[in-house]
């Protein structure tokens, strides 16, 4: 079956199987910036945004998020151009080996979008469902509050 | 990672009607499907067709002078952030939901999926057995409404070969009531390995009513009945919190699996059961 999807801006038509996950459609056409790991929404790292809210593309199946718009990593901003979540989290340190860092800026990209002053326990709320195991988290909370600050202060 | 390969059609139907009509035809090869998760998180290689409840209109939290209607496909994220929701039992239902998984799985679990699936694991059945929800079902021609414990006394497998969940009704408290929720889990993604739902009327700090629902994997959820009859008519003092910490502990029914014993659930659920009515006290203070 056919499926279109408005990817970073971008209309996309791909050819899937019913039953397919959205990750593997990503992925399988090249949109290697979604990570794939445990498939059952466990850990955070396949998140992409399906009209403006986060989701583990790894339980969402491809088919029932047609004709959606998508944004990973590669559509908030770019290596020439970074968003300031991007910035922050080299910034603060909070990339390590990078594995679970796409879904990470995005889940704290949603945060700041609906709550631009978030404390540290609504950053760790909303991160809650993405899984780091070299950071140990404490950087990922400073570079999302410093994100904040950047972005009030018209950083974009 | 193919998991669901013998699935070979999807139908997004404009009714509920349309709905039911291929859910029957299907032989029970079609799966209906809310948000998702449940279906990519444990594939059933029996499924051949998908059934996309999006069209339905189900997807909405509305209120009359009695009740908060909340359409099956509305997600716990819908309903947590609903204005209706916000003060409702004191915002303590909204905390409650807030809390299960993580923010990426709120997004995507449905109110109907979760009924309709009657997960052992689930917080959301737990604190509809305590909120004495109705659910609400339709064969396509008529929307019948269920108590929850009705609901979950009916063959539900055969049920919902016929019948599809559209949503569910909260009666509406007034600031008599308080509701409180516990649960267990090992990490935010995690599925609960006890939780604990307690509604009760406090008047003039007397319990006059309390409904009370204990889950525990790898069991269901079900009514605490004892532990009601032990609560309704007394005094809600800090004494009484304590005692049916110990009542809890020695007749609360709970399961047993690799991950917990038995006795740590039950050492679990008297804490639990003592907390929330040290809320409520708070509450009434």
């Amino acid at each position: 079956m056919k499926v279109c999807y408005s990817i970073n801006g971008k209309k996309k038509e791909f050819e899937i199987n019913a039953g397919e996950v959205l990750l593997d459609v990503l992925r399988r056409n090249g949109y290697f910036e979604v990570k794939g790991n445990c498939y059952m929404g466990t850990c955070g790292a396949c998140t992409v945004l399906i009209d403006g809210l986060p989701y583990t593309s790894c339980t969402m199946l491809a088919a029932k998020v047609d004709g959606s718009e998508i944004t990973t990593i590669k559509g908030i901003g770019t290596l020439q151009n970074p968003h300031p979540l991007q910035k922050a989290f080299v910034e603060k340190g909070a990339v390590q080996c990078g594995f679970c860092t796409p879904g990470t800026i995005l889940v704290a990209y949603a945060l700041l979008k609906n709550n631009p002053d978030p404390t540290d326990d609504d950053i760790k709320k909303m991160l809650d469902g993405n899984l780091c195991r070299c950071t140990g988290y404490v950087q990922q909370i400073e570079a999302v509050k410093l994100a904040a600050k950047m972005l009030k202060k018209g950083d974009e | 990672m193919l998991k669901l390969k013998n699935v070979k059609s999807c139908f997004t139907p404009n009714s509920i009607q349309e709905a039911i009509d291929m859910l029957k035809k299907s032989d029970g090869k079609a799966a209906l499907v809310g948000g998702g998760l449940d279906i990519t998180v444990f594939p059933n290689p029996i499924i051949e067709q998908f059934i996309f409840l999006n069209k339905l209109g189900l997807t909405y939290i509305r209120e009359d002078e009695e009740n908060i209607k909340i359409g099956a496909t509305s997600t716990i994220t819908d309903i947590a952030k609903a204005p209706v929701m916000q003060n409702y039992l004191k915002g303590n239902v909204k905390i409650a939901l807030a809390e299960i998984a993580s923010e990426l799985l709120r997004n995507q679990i449905t109110i109907g999926g979760s009924i309709a699936r009657h997960h052992f694991y689930s917080d959301i059945i737990p604190a509809l057995y305590a909120l004495r929800a109705t659910i609400m079902v339709s064969d396509g021609e008529l929307i019948e409404g269920f108590f929850v414990d009705d609901f979950y006394r009916n063959d539900l497998k055969t049920l919902m070969e016929t019948c599809i969940v559209v949503g569910v009704h909260l009666n509406k408290y007034d600031d008599s009531f308080q509701f409180g929720l516990k649960r267990f889990v090992r990490n935010a993604t995690d599925i609960a390995l006890l939780n604990m739902a307690i509604l009760a009327q406090i008047e003039e700090g007397v319990i006059k009513d309390v409904s009370i629902s204990v889950g525990s994997r790898p069991g269901p959820a079900y009514r605490f009945e004892q532990g009601e009859a032990f609560l309704r008519g007394e005094k809600l003092t800090e004494v009484l919190a304590k005692d049916f910490e110990s009542f809890t502990k020695s007749n609360v029914d709970v399961a047993k699996d690799m991950r917990l014993s038995k006795e740590y659930r039950q050492h679990l659920a008297g804490i639990y059961a003592k907390e929330i009515l040290l809320d409520f006290i708070g509450g009434v203070r």
